[in-house]
């Protein structure tokens, strides 16, 4: 029970962002199929903003999201199907009632670091159901460590039995992870998790500081498949946890096959730390905004990397990305 | 001329922020301002404004029905609905503040004269108000538009405990407003809650999926609106002008606050309320046969 | 059922002859502890001739159960903070109004402290001004203890302690609310007891309400697995809604002005016991699983009261064990559904 760590795979959901959300049923089917060979316990699909995000603001995904929920629940037979549901894009009429129908098991339930009180119905309607429900307090490096325990707290008492921070700008140094997730893990009840991007290269790295800290969730994604410069990439994880005499359920083998798979019919480009990547990273900016960065920007001829600092002057947030083309314009007036 | 008489229940923000504007308007003026409890911050500031108060809540409005021409309801959709079962039979008109959704849904700038015969008129939700004018223009300016998407960026600070536990609702009123509008099959609202601090104005982003746009058709449409809407909101403005980007039509507008009750931020209510004055001017001028 | 129930807890009638013909008023008359006492001066009026009228002030028209048929029962549509008169026949006010639902106390901070505080002061108020009045129970909170981490149940002498979380703006909340009653008995003298509920099982507490107990028989009612969540040895113990109402009821009658009583159960469960039990009522092969964010805890905590204090002086004790109180709930709940 001390050493045992709970691994989250969201390949198939982070990872959609790096695709601009144009997974198809097949990739669904391959990645599920190999990740559930492999032991993977818990396997996340869909839009990279979740459930019911499938929009111009952040993309339209090619399949909508039953088609993607059914191909792997049909895939997956150790395996539990999760999903990210984020409440202002995802209703629980519309979206998640028809999810919890196809056969997801568990559901995360996602907000802003300072707005987890728009989370109550959401976990109320999934514990109600029964199946699994967990807190996320996305772009976690924007608050203190005291207001996301509180805001922890909330969720927990909403019914979310786990909660991961996210450190979706991939901002964090272990020495941010080490006080973060100590905070939550002396304050919760219930276990706390880290969800990492790489862009300033300690994805890795922070997902160990985390468990050090006494995280006992960690996210990690094949190859690192994820938005902007990627997450934590799972099979190294797993490597090093095994190294570190940590035991996770999934074989070391299975999931590095699962990796070449996923490489091989999935990824259009193994994940890198690109310039924007490390600029995105450092101005807190969320690294699902990096395809639509690059796409304004260069349409409008300006710098990336000056958009990513004045979004991140900004303090704009995850599903705001209809303000990267004000941003982009503004730039473009300044310059002339 | 003669002024409308109006009563506001609910001595809530809106409420409180809906009474200011009636004060300074030319055609309505304020006959009583009803809430449960008279120590409320709301009462205080209506008390001083020389008002005249009840905290009998709907039993106050009874009691008064000879003197209220028209109601505003500011509490919320529950309260709204026992409350229309009441004033309906007083043969009173409501402007229904809340998402309860029992009368005709109302865009100023879209159907204001259509609905001066209505009864129960629904101000819908505050991005519904910021974005269904732009839907509408672009649904009467473009060809066979499948879809139109609306997001809304809000303070943080400006989101009560309410809105919060109410999202989903928000999200549905606020579609089925495009869809009714803008005469598109499908629609789509998000909302974002930002905490930045200072907090910023109300934002908010239309998209369509048109193939071929007439980007000249769109402007000449949006102006129009855009003008109808700054003859009631101020603050509205035009943050980017429409433009064709990835296969979508994107308008950017900003609403601020006129900062009556509440600071200039909170452009999410004011556009509303602002929006119900319009209504309930309209229904003055109507009444004194001004044009 | 519930009659059946209230008839089991009823040990010894001859304590409640005070209350006889007399007129109790229930604020948060709609809530848990509302309903079960309206059920025993139900039971009361119906078997035994007690003539009790009794009038229910709530916000929440739609929660309310259908009692048309028994004339004494009247309601008073109102919120506590708002309410600008009461009967003035009242002899007896039992003020147990707001909830304790944690989640509202987190989304909702502000208006909790405002219905705690403001609610309690207008009641005392308008009570002070009653030519009739009797007793008034002021239903507090074991929360203004917190958290007790010794193995030694909390005596009503123990100093009270609020905590620096969000959530312990119920508890504050009821600490200023137990101050302000002293308040009012110090300078108008009112006739107010303070009883300081626990936990409690039974008929009229949804299965949504975020607390361990309705999450197991929830989760177990669904087929599991039963997740308890952090400290599996956390100990707490549960009262039944029925002997609730009746111990109740003997405050009321008998108790003594300006004291403080605990009411909830002596008998201490861990979580873990509470979920094997729970599971061996309805499915002994329910799994159960432990989500916690430690893997050791060096302090444990214990939320049980010390009853010796209430169980003396008025001798009395619960009708109903963990067992029976588990067995009936989970019937109602099969049955509401």
């Amino acid at each position: 029970m001390t050493n045992h760590i709970l691994i989250s795979d969201p390949t198939l959901r982070d990872g959609s962002h790096a695709i601009a959300h144009q997974l198809t049923a097949e990739h669904v089917a391959i990645y599920s199929k190999a990740a559930d060979e492999a032991g993977v316990p818990i396997v996340e699909v869909g839009h990279g903003n979740g459930l019911g995000a499938s929009s111009m603001q952040v993309g339209l995904s090619l399949n909508d999201d039953k088609t993607l929920l059914e191909t792997a629940r049909n895939n997956l037979s150790k395996s539990k199907l999760g999903i990210h549901v984020i409440p202002g894009f995802a209703t629980i009429k519309r979206d998640l009632s028809l999810a919890l129908d196809i056969g997801v098991d568990v559901v995360r339930v996602a907000s802003h670091c300072t707005e987890a009180d728009i989370t109550q119905r959401h976990l109320g309607y999934v514990r109600e159901k029964g199946k699994e429900a967990y807190g996320v307090l996305m772009m976690s490096h924007m608050a203190t460590a005291e207001t996301l325990l509180q805001e922890a707290l909330k969720m927990e008492l909403y019914g979310a039995e786990g909660i991961i921070l996210m450190d979706s700008a991939g901002a964090y140094l272990p020495s941010d992870v080490d006080e973060k997730i100590s905070k939550l893990v002396n304050g919760l009840k219930v276990p706390v998790g880290f969800h990492a991007h790489n862009n300033l290269g300690m994805a890795i790295a922070n997902s160990i500081a985390a468990i050090n800290s006494g995280a006992k969730i960690l996210d990690g994604t094949a190859r690192g498949f994820g938005a902007g410069a990627g997450n934590a990439q799972l099979e190294v994880l797993i490597a090093v946890l095994e190294k570190m005499n940590y035991i996770t359920g999934i074989n070391l083998y299975k999931i590095l096959d699962a990796a070449d798979l996923a490489e091989k019919h999935i990824l259009q480009i193994i994940p890198s730390i690109k310039s924007e990547s490390v600029i995105s990273g450092l101005s807190g900016v969320f690294s699902g905004f990096a395809k639509h960065v690059n796409r304004i920007s260069k349409e409008y001829n300006v710098d990336p990397r000056d958009v990513y600092v004045e979004l991140g002057n900004r303090r704009v947030v995850g599903g705001q990305e209809d303000l990267i083309i004000e941003v982009v314009m503004d730039l473009v007036t300044k310059k002339k | 001329m003669k002024k409308i008489r109006v009563a506001i229940i609910g001595s809530g923000n809106i409420g409180t922020d809906l009474l200011i504007k009636v004060q300074r308007s030319e055609y309505l003026t304020c006959v009583l301002f009803v809430g449960r409890n008279l120590s409320s911050p709301g009462m205080a500031k209506a008390i001083n404004l020389g008002v005249k108060v009840s905290d009998e809540s709907i039993d106050g409005i009874v009691k008064n029905a000879d003197v209220i021409d028209l109601v505003f309801d500011a509490t919320s959709a529950k309260d709204a609905k026992y409350h229309w079962e009441i004033i309906e039979k007083l043969g009173k008109t409501v402007i229904d503040m809340t998402p309860a959704k029992l009368g005709a849904l109302c865009i100023p700038a879209v159907n204001l004269e259509d609905i001066i015969k209505e009864r129960n008129i629904n101000m819908i939700t505050c991005g519904g108000q910021a974005s269904i004018p732009m839907a509408y223009a672009i649904g009467k300016s473009q060809k066979n538009i499948e879809y139109i998407e609306v997001v809304s960026s809000i303070a943080s600070r400006s989101a009560g405990p309410a809105t919060r536990l109410n999202l989903d609702e928000y999200v549905d009123t606020t579609e089925q407003g495009i869809k009714l509008f803008a005469k598109v099959p499908n629609a789509k609202a998000i909302l974002n809650l930002n905490p930045a601090e200072p907090c910023i104005d109300m934002q908010t982003t239309i998209f369509a999926l048109v193939e071929n746009p007439d980007m000249e058709k769109l402007e000449i449409e949006i102006n129009k609106i855009l003008v109808k809407i700054q003859s009631y909101v101020p603050g509205y403005s035009l943050l980017v002008p429409p433009m064709y980007e990835n296969g979508r039509i994107v308008i950017m507008v900003k609403a601020q606050g006129l900062g009556d009750y509440l600071p200039k931020y909170a452009g999410n209510l004011d556009i509303i309320n602002c929006a119900a004055i319009a209504v309930a001017e309209n229904f003055s001028k109507v009444h004194n046969n001004i044009n | 059922m519930i009659q059946e129930d209230c008839a089991k807890s009823c040990i010894n009638i001859s304590n409640l002859e005070k209350l006889k013909s007399s007129h109790i008023l229930i604020t948060g008359g709609t809530g848990f502890v509302g309903n079960w006492l309206t059920e025993m001066l139900i039971y009361l009026n119906e078997n035994f001739n007690f003539n009790v009228s009794i009038y229910l002030l709530s916000r929440n028209a739609a929660q309310r159960i259908n009692y048309s048929k028994f004339k004494y029962i009247h309601y008073i549509k109102s919120d506590v903070k708002n309410v600008k008169e009461l009967p003035r026949n009242i002899g007896y006010i039992l003020h147990a109004a707001g909830t304790p639902d944690s989640r509202e106390h987190v989304s909702n901070s502000i208006k909790t402290i405002d219905t705690f505080y403001r609610g309690t002061q207008n009641i005392l108020d308008l009570a002070s001004r009653l030519p009739n009045l009797i007793k008034i129970i002021h239903f507090s909170s074991n929360k203004i203890y917190g958290n007790n981490y010794s193995r030694i149940p909390m005596h009503e002498s123990n100093t009270t302690i609020v905590g620096n979380n969000n959530q312990d703006v119920y508890s504050e909340s009821k600490r200023i609310s137990e101050t302000l009653c002293k308040a009012y008995i110090s300078e108008l003298h009112l006739p107010i007891i303070i009883v300081r509920p626990f936990a409690f099982i039974g008929p009229f507490q949804s299965s949504d309400k975020p607390w361990a107990i309705n999450n197991f028989i929830r989760d177990a009612i669904l087929g599991g697995p039963i997740r308890i969540l952090g400290n599996e040895l956390t100990t707490k113990s549960y009262m039944y809604g029925s002997d609730l109402a009746y111990f109740v009821l003997n405050i009321l009658s008998e108790g003594k002005v300006a004291e403080a009583y605990n009411l909830g159960s002596s008998h201490p469960m861990t979580l873990v016991e509470l979920a094997i039990k729970i599971k061996n009522i309805i499915n002994s092969e329910i799994e159960i699983k432990i989500r916690s964010s430690k893997d050791t805890y060096h302090e444990t905590i214990f939320d049980v009261p010390n009853t010796t204090k209430l169980e003396h002086y008025f001798n009395i004790k619960p009708a109903f064990d963990i067992e029976d109180s588990l067995k009936r709930t989970i019937l109602w709940n099969k049955i509401a559904k």
